[in-house]
């Protein structure tokens, strides 16, 4: 059982659609704009709030340069009209970024530092991609053949894990268009409305034409990434995108996206000041390292750490929201714990709904407890594997 | 006269086609902006039509395009909204449908629109030009003229010209100068008859071909055999080129011929055969349909079978004979016979056709049936069709691609001798035709129809010289025709490898004598010999090729790797294939230009060593001598070849030139200075900034051993500099390439030699290796691809230095030279060359 001080509740759970990258529907809103589009739809969900009481705004982003660099944390917040006294601290934990940034910023106020506190999490995958801008890797992974896997992409991980936890193909493609189907299916059951702040998005566009700048602002409030023309039969077709004979393709991997999501956490002293209801409790979080070239297998090793952390049993909980790297790495995940398929992802997950790396932690947090709250469940959790071989898993009770 | 006698700002052409979309594509490589016009799309975008066959030119192989993206310059335009803009346009191309009446619509549409000076040329194959023209406003129709260019019009060199009567002799002047200079073209001027020249004349040659093949029960495959590169033909022969033209064209072909040529001794033959019009009618019209003459099946290719269709049901059905829908496919395997393959082997051309003509081979009955024939055929319309003997032999040759044109193959073969086999076989009535040969060809004197002073006309019974058109000054060695003297220049230096020369002015020319002109010890010699002799007593140095390539690998006139593009795993996988595809047939003659293959069956890597040192020594002195040096580049410049060009002060590069540093296709790496050039270029590119761009875009164009498809293509491969030159005539290469000796040579000094050269170092090839270690992990390389690649990253990383590190050239020659005799040492790249010189295919190992 963790020691600490004071519970951290959380009060306001948001996120923006998520687009497909790099040619969707954000492909032109920048990281720290998105940032702060959502910090103020958080804000807006916590009435009498006053601003200058945030004791900081934590922000994970997995590559934190270009439109994303210079401490996006703190750009975010002043883009949001934060006022200046409002802090903003940037963290990297890769995949885990957004799900670190509640932990920590729920760390704060469990120790009594703080008492106000945001936790978000954004990513352009369409204007800083993958690996950056300028991937380099250090001489010495090569002289050392222990090292080898630290230079592998996802992908190839991606094919380890199937081949030592042998997933076959056919089940990481029926369990891909599952994931479509569930998303589909919330989608239009009107279940993420709760989650969603749909964002504005203004594109000027040059008519060469017309000798004008084409100024377009849209709504923008779907997920973009669910495919309802999308099946077995298609996605069986599709070639290995890693390796000549391998069995990770495309459509059965998470998709590249863009979006961002924020928290706002509370100590019961505060969340009562203001008389705000609380979603949920942060009950704890753990993270532990394996072997990079399998680093899908990841949760593995962090569901039982922060199961005992917390005593609670893998049986009492309801909802996991198990971050779909690859269907390779969560069906080994699955399979491996012995977990309910049913209770993993009942919205879909990354294959179908995306995964804009850094802000999915803090996405999923909202999915998982406006999720719990329509379906009255009571202990949930978001967990996800990440690149050079980790895991990160954080416990939720829904109130 | 003013120097531009016709300035082409801007063409359009009418007709969306493959042939109108395909001579836009052509205009746009020339750099000649191009406005395509398209029937108005029913709904949605009034240009899609348009679109959608612009969209098309980017897929078709062999690629209309020099880069896929110069399609965005073709401009869509539609008859509707955009006539306005014919206004601007120099020159006007109609290539819209064969139809006489759609044809004459669309003229009285927008003459009205044509500007004061337009050019207006209809492409077509078959209707008269005097029709389509008296469908013309009368007014304008001095601008009026044909101009039939030939599928596929980038590569084709053939561009027949033909005037009504009314047509301007300047306007077709002008008209030929911008055909031949700014799009390259070869133009044979051709009189207004049906089908003009080429087609009259290869049509028949197929006509004929299939007469004699049914004649004598020779299968359409063995026809094939014969036919192709054993003729000095494109291999594509006579069958597989009805496919690929498609078999509907060549029917439409033959009833234009059928209609217009009611008159013609050879009459009976314009029509197309039975299994011709029945394959039509089942829709299986060649390439575009997949199914033709040839088809495939599974793996193998297989003919129509029409000996064994005729006969089954000819016997047990006569009467339905007429009705036959049951077409026979089998496998094509059909080859020449032993004794065909050494009658052709033969040199020399008299021995060549009386073995042919005294064997009881049914093949070789076939071949000279079918010369016989042709020959027999030209002659007797030569001055009908056109105005002398060489527009015949040269219209053939860059319209079909024969080596040699039908009068030149004759005269080879002894002008009397098969004039009198002629003469008997009509006599005994063996010719298609029983119309007599022309008094002329029978003139006791006569050796042939082509002499150094010119070619015969029969009309005017006199030799005509060549044009004397001011374009043709840029040509000083146009395309040789058999007769014509050939004497390049002066010589200043001979040696067993090279001749040096000149043409009477103050620039030196080198030109290889080596096969292909491969690149050994003693033509790096002659390089370093006419350097120094540039060097005493000329302004500057051309390299330059009498004929292509410039160096090594046969005369590609295509793409260098067609083959049907199937879907990769993934990106990375895409460029592996391609590697193996593109390096297939030209990595052997890597190893060979290296020389290095027989040096290596000797054992003796000092040697080796030893070309390697020179060949960077080579291209130093090129770099840095004191004279402008100049690679005129034509065809394959491969490997070394690649290296000579990237260390001229300048390349000029006709437009077909396929350029690459494909050594690692057999386990090398470009040791002559390509390496440490990309390496450089980088650092210069990158202008102080971040180098990892540039040099992971040249780690990929030298670890794929990627080969340019054009010499724009080069450019964007990086092969290619900015400051060099693409010329559309291969034709007009020396002169160009002189003019630019002239223009550097005032003033020259030689770049100072490259110091503090920045590099990547250690962390820029860890990056780099990683790359490789995911293709390595995802099957997609071998780790001896790995092991090349490494070596590849170090050179262009500056070696296992500091990041940020400066370096200067001898430094990363001296790494391209150790680590290619590294690899050289390995078994595993030893087993790859000795694979490629075995079976001409690359090892994967």
């Amino acid at each position: 059982m963790t020691k600490h001080i004071a519970d951290a509740y959380i009060v306001a759970a948001t996120r923006s659609p998520v687009g497909k990258a790099p040619r969707g529907a954000l492909r032109h809103m920048r990281p720290d704009d998105l940032l702060a589009q959502v910090l103020r739809a958080a804000v807006a969900q916590c009435p009498g709030l006053v601003l200058s009481d945030i004791d900081d705004v934590v922000v994970g982003c997995a590559m934190p340069e270009g439109e994303q660099g210079m401490n996006v944390a703190r750009m975010g917040a002043l883009l949001a009209g934060f006022p200046h006294s409002v802090s903003g601290v940037t963290i990297n934990r890769f995949c885990a970024s957004g799900l670190q940034a509640v932990a920590d910023a729920a760390a704060r106020i469990r120790l009594g530092e703080a008492e106000v506190m945001i936790a978000a999490g954004t990513e352009s995958m369409s204007m800083v991609p993958m690996g950056g801008n300028k991937p380099s890797f250090s001489p010495e992974i090569f002289t050392h053949d222990q090292h080898l896997a630290m230079a592998y992409g996802m992908g190839i991980t991606a094919e380890c894990v199937a081949e030592r936890w042998q997933v076959s193909r056919e089940d990481q493609d029926v369990y891909a268009a599952e994931s479509h189907r569930r998303a589909i299916a919330a989608r239009d059951s009107g279940v993420f409305d709760a989650e969603i702040s749909p964002c504005m998005v203004t594109q000027r566009i040059p008519d060469l034409q017309a000798r004008d700048i084409r100024v377009q602002t849209q709504q923008f409030k779907n997920d973009e990434g669910p495919r309802s023309d999308t099946s077995l039969a298609v996605l069986s077709k599709l070639r290995p995108a890693f390796s000549q004979t391998g069995s990770i393709t495309a459509g059965n991997s998470s998709q590249m996206s863009d979006g961002a999501g924020a928290v706002v956490l509370m100590s019961e002293s505060a969340m009562k000041r203001y008389g705000l209801q609380p979603l949920g409790r942060f009950l704890g979080f753990a993270v532990a390292g394996v072997a990079p070239e399998v680093m899908g297998i990841g949760p593995v090793e962090a569901i039982p750490k922060v199961l005992k952390q917390v005593g609670l049993t893998q049986q009492a909980l309801e909802w996991i929201e198990l971050n779909e790297a690859f269907a390779a790495q969560t069906l080994a995940v699955i399979r491996q714990l012995d977990l309910d398929p049913n209770i993993v992802n009942p919205v879909g997950g990354a294959i179908a709904l995306g995964h804009p790396l850094g802000a999915t932690g803090a996405i999923r947090v909202a999915t998982l407890l406006h999720g719990m709250r329509q379906r009255q469940l009571k202990y949930g959790m978001v967990t996800m594997c990440i690149g050079t071989g980790m895991g990160a898993a954080g416990v939720f009770e829904r109130l | 006269m003013s120097a531009h006698p016709l300035m082409v700002r801007k063409v359009a052409v009418l007709g969306a086609g493959v042939m109108g979309a395909q001579i836009a594509a052509h205009l746009i490589n020339a750099r000649v902006p191009v406005m395509l016009f398209e029937l108005t799309a029913m709904e949605g975008d009034p240009n899609a039509n348009v679109l959608k066959a612009v969209a098309q030119l980017k897929k078709l192989e062999p690629s209309p395009l020099a880069e896929p993206q110069l399609a965005d310059w073709i401009h869509p335009a539609n008859y509707d909204h955009d006539l306005e803009l014919l206004r601007d346009c120099d020159v006007v191309i109609e290539a819209i449908s064969e139809r006489m009446d759609w044809k004459a619509g669309l003229y009285q549409k927008v003459a009205p629109y044509l500007g004061e000076h337009t050019i207006f040329a209809s492409n077509t194959s078959g209707l008269s030009i005097n029709r389509l023209a008296a469908a013309f406003p009368e007014q304008q129709r001095s601008r009026f003229c044909g101009v039939h260019f030939f599928n596929p019009p980038r590569y084709m060199h053939l561009v027949e010209l033909i005037a009504c009567t009314e047509t301007d002799d300047q306007i077709l002047d002008n008209l030929e100068r911008f055909l031949v200079s700014t799009l390259g073209k070869g133009v044979v001027r051709a009189k207004d008859t049906p089908n003009f020249i080429a087609n009259r004349v290869g049509v028949f040659s197929m006509l004929a071909t299939v007469h004699h093949a049914a004649r004598l029960h020779l299968g359409f495959d063995v026809v094939d055999a014969l036919t192709g590169g054993l003729l000095g033909r494109p291999k594509s022969a006579t069958f597989r080129t009805a496919d690929v033209v498609g078999l509907d064209t060549f029917a439409h072909v033959v009833k234009t011929m059928q209609d217009a040529l009611a008159d013609d001794p050879w009459h009976q033959y314009y029509q197309s055969p039975q299994w011709l019009q029945d394959l039509i009618a089942q829709g299986a019209l060649g390439q575009k349909t997949r199914k033709g003459i040839y088809q495939k099946v599974g793996r193998d290719i297989h003919v129509l079978d029409v000996a064994s269709a005729t006969t089954v049901t000819a016997a047990t059905k006569p009467t339905e004979a007429n009705n036959l829908t049951n077409l026979i496919y089998r496998l094509a395997d059909g080859v020449a016979s032993e004794s065909m393959v050494s009658i052709l082997k033969n040199r020399d051309a008299a021995t060549r056709f009386s073995l042919l003509r005294a064997s009881s081979d049914p093949q070789a009955q076939l071949i000279w049936s079918i010369y016989r024939d042709v020959f027999h055929y030209c002659a007797v319309h030569l001055s009908a069709i056109a105005h002398n003997s060489r527009d015949l032999d040269f219209a053939i040759r860059w319209g079909f691609g024969w080596q040699e044109g039908p009068f030149e193959i004759w005269q080879a073969a002894g002008w009397q001798q098969i004039a009198q086999w002629i003469q008997s076989d009509i006599a005994e009535g063996l010719t298609m035709a029983n119309t007599p040969l022309p008094s002329w060809v029978l003139e006791p004197d006569r050796f042939g129809v082509h002499r150094a002073e010119g070619s015969y006309a029969p009309l005017t019974q006199h030799y005509q010289p060549r044009s004397d058109l001011s374009v043709y000054a840029l040509q000083p060695f146009p395309d040789r025709i058999l007769g014509e003297d050939r004497l390049y220049g002066h010589t200043i230096f001979e040696t067993d490898a090279v001749r040096c020369w000149h043409t009477g002015d103050d620039i030196a020319i080198i030109s290889f004598k080596s096969k292909m002109h491969v690149i050994g010890d003693d033509v790096l010699d002659g390089i370093l010999q006419a350097i120094d002799c540039a060097e005493k007593n000329y302004l500057g140095l051309v390299i330059w090729q009498t004929e292509p390539p410039f160096s090594a690998g046969a005369n590609l006139k295509k793409t260098p790797a067609g083959g049907a593009p199937s879907s990769p795993p993934s990106a990375v996988g895409k460029w592996f294939k391609q590697v193996r595809r593109d390096t297939e047939s030209l990595a052997l003659k890597v190893a060979r230009q290296f020389g290095v293959a027989d040096q290596l069956m000797a054992g003796k890597l000092a040697q080796v060593e030893a070309l390697v040192e020179q060949f960077q020594v080579t291209t130093q002195r090129l770099k840095y001598s004191m004279i402008p040096t100049v690679a005129a580049v034509d065809g394959l410049a491969l490997g070394g070849g690649c290296e000579l060009v990237m260390h001229c002060d300048r390349a000029v590069a006709s437009l077909e030139t396929y350029i690459g540093l494909v050594e690692v296709g057999v386990g090398l790496l470009p040791a002559g200075g390509g390496c440490k050039e990309f390496a450089l270029r980088s650092a210069q590119e990158a202008g102080g900034g971040d180098l990892s761009p540039f040099i992971q875009r040249y780690f990929k164009t030298v670890a794929m051993a990627e080969v340019a498809r054009s010499a724009q293509h080069a450019r964007t491969l990086g092969y290619l500099r900015a400051s060099d030159v693409v010329v559309m005539n291969r034709f007009e290469l020396l002169s160009v390439a002189k003019a630019q000796v002239l223009a550097l040579s005032a003033g020259y000094r030689p770049p100072l030699p490259a110091v503090n050269i920045p590099v990547l170092g250690r962390s820029g090839l860890a990056t780099l290796r990683a790359y490789m270690a995911n293709m390595r992990m995802g099957g997609q390389i071998s780790e001896h691809d790995e092991l090349i690649g490494t070596k590849v990253a170090t050179i262009l990383c500056g070696g296992d230095v500091e990041a940020g590190s400066f370096v200067d050239e001898q430094w990363l020659l001296d790494l391209e030279r150790s680590y290619f005799m590294e690899l050289m040492a390995t078994e595993k790249t030893q087993a790859r060359i000795e694979h490629m010189l075995k079976t001409g295919k690359p090892l994967r190992n």
